[in-house]
């Protein structure tokens, strides 16, 4: 059974955190953001330039910095509470952890949006040309899929780091992947062969996909994938993901209460 | 002087010992490991993509060889004071009686180290992953400039940690100043393609003058030709330790006085 009320206080304590300290969102902005205008600088050779590559640059640069908030989130969830020392009352309710952290990850979801926002803002402000997208509307429902695609892969992520405290270590090892193999700035067909099913196994390479087609205009699709195909896969996947981060997290606390080793360093 | 190696020292082995303990030397190693590749890997796609004339893929990877140190070392060293800010353990340290500089620099010995290894491992991948060709390079001077870049970076870092001491976190600046060399530092692409502004900012950083001398070194040049930017890179690496030695004293009189320890 769902438990609403453990994803409603999840995402309400989250909010709380966020504006308490709310500059947290800048670290997770800084890497994309500079990302991007690596690629807009080796792009132009130091000239002036416009039009679609600026704007896949700046589309690349949010998605990006949308995994840089979910991993972010999903990474510090955890080991705040461990920080914190509110684990062990966490893992001691009634409730299940998967549903606070669930609640968690809508609201970093949410701030993973305007974290994307927020680089297409600077761009927009830097470069002018940033934000011509073909379909706003569609454009915003693909946002708001990938966003959800990437928080699914952080979530199924965060279970693992109740395991563990070396959450924040080994959180980085996860970031240059996700930008490598999503096909944000870099179309997957670039990738070696063996690399490509990796990427298709992942929701937000589908997302991502959606992303281009709302907004490039004459965009051909990756792999030639239509645009449909990108939604209903990258929902399914999503959903696989959440489903995967249910049952790892099952496992993950039951172990951790047999066993009694939450906290032990 | 004495009594100064040993806080410098005490400080670097008890930080070396909870570093270790929190995260085994092993899974460390990995996870440097991992993240260079995928950076670099990320960065040659990136390269190959664009397609630029001027920027080949060996360019990119030999300015992400270089850039490894800042990753490791620039950002843990100005991330120090917000670490211990956060894990409550800078309250302590602001009372203990040694000087807050030399407490900082013995722990900024482990992000020097880190730098080492993570160079190491970077320039293991530029050689047998992504291909580039080491046969005619000057290895004695790589080595030297990666040790000089290391302790350059460590400086800086320190310095800019040093103001940290003051915010409610260095995490910003630690990201910042970590992550921007990849833009500004002449790592992806020529410094010359940066508006006037902005070369400004990367001749103030030692990691230009880094992986300008790094890219001379692979092309086999001899020491004597990298001197400018060698020279370069030391005396700003020392300037940023003067000012930290300045900075931490500053906040530590503040700090003292007020009785306010961390609380600013």
């Amino acid at each position: 059974m769902m438990s609403a009320r453990a994803i409603s206080a999840g995402f309400k304590q989250q909010a709380v955190q966020f504006f308490a300290d709310p500059q947290w969102i800048i670290p997770s902005l800084i890497s994309p953001f500079l990302l991007s205008m690596v690629m807009i600088f080796l792009s132009s050779g130091g000239t002036s330039i416009e039009g679609p590559l600026v704007l896949q640059a700046v589309l690349g640069g949010g998605v990006l910095g949308m995994w840089a908030n979910s991993l972010f989130s999903s990474s510090t969830s955890v080991s705040f509470d461990r920080i914190n020392g509110t684990f062990e009352p966490m893992l001691g309710s009634g409730t299940r952890i998967i549903y606070v952290l669930i609640g968690r990850s809508l609201w970093s979801t949410l701030i993973g949006l305007l974290n994307a926002f927020i680089v297409f803002a600077i761009a927009e402000v830097m470069f002018g040309a940033g934000l011509n997208v073909q379909n706003p509307i569609l454009f915003f429902l693909a946002l708001l899929m990938a966003m959800l695609s990437l928080s699914s892969v952080g979530l199924l992520i965060s279970t693992l780091f109740v395991l563990t405290r070396k959450g924040g270590t080994v959180s980085s090892v996860l970031e240059y992947p996700i930008y490598v193999m999503s096909g944000a700035l870099v179309p997957i067909s670039m990738l070696p062969q063996w690399m490509q099913p990796v990427s298709l196994a992942l929701a937000p390479t589908w997302g991502v996909d959606a992303i281009k087609y709302s907004a490039l205009e004459g965009y051909e699709g990756m792999l030639g994938m239509s645009f449909i195909t990108d939604v209903l896969m990258c929902l399914a996947l999503s959903i696989i993901f959440i489903v995967s981060a249910y049952v790892v997290m099952l496992y993950v606390e039951r172990k951790v209460l047999r066993d009694g080793t939450a906290t032990r360093y | 002087m004495s009594g100064a190696f040993t806080i410098v020292a005490t400080s670097a082995k008890s930080d070396f010992i909870s570093k270790f303990t929190l995260v085994h030397p092993v899974i460390r190693l990995l996870v440097i490991m991992c993240t260079n590749l995928f950076s670099m890997y990320f960065f040659f796609l990136l390269a190959s993509y664009v397609g630029n004339p001027d920027v080949s893929p060996e360019y990119v990877i030999i300015g992400n060889v270089v850039q490894s140190v800042s990753t490791s070392t620039l950002y843990s060293a100005t991330n120090i004071s917000g670490t211990e800010k956060h894990t409550g353990t800078l309250e302590p340290i602001l009372s203990s009686p040694p000087r807050l500089f030399f407490i900082f620099f013995g722990k900024s010995l482990f992000s020097i180290s880190m730098g080492f290894v993570s160079v190491s491992v970077s320039l293991f991948y530029a050689a047998f992953i992504f291909g580039v060709d080491f046969s005619s390079a000057n290895i004695g001077a790589i080595v030297l400039i990666c040790v000089l870049t290391c302790l350059s970076l460590a400086g800086m870092g320190l310095a800019i940690g040093s103001i940290g001491i003051y915010l409610r976190t260095s995490a910003i600046l630690a990201n910042l100043f970590g992550y921007i060399g990849l833009l500004i530092c002449g790592v992806n692409f020529p410094v010359s393609y940066l508006p006037g502004w902005l070369q400004v900012l990367s001749y103030g950083m030692p990691l230009t003058y880094a992986v300008e001398a790094t890219r001379s070194a692979v092309g086999g040049s001899a020491l004597g030709t990298m001197a400018e930017p060698l020279f370069m890179m030391v005396l700003l690496g020392a300037i940023y330790l003067t000012a930290a030695w300045f900075i931490f004293g500053f906040f530590e009189k503040i700090s003292r006085n007020r009785g306010s320890l961390d609380s600013f």
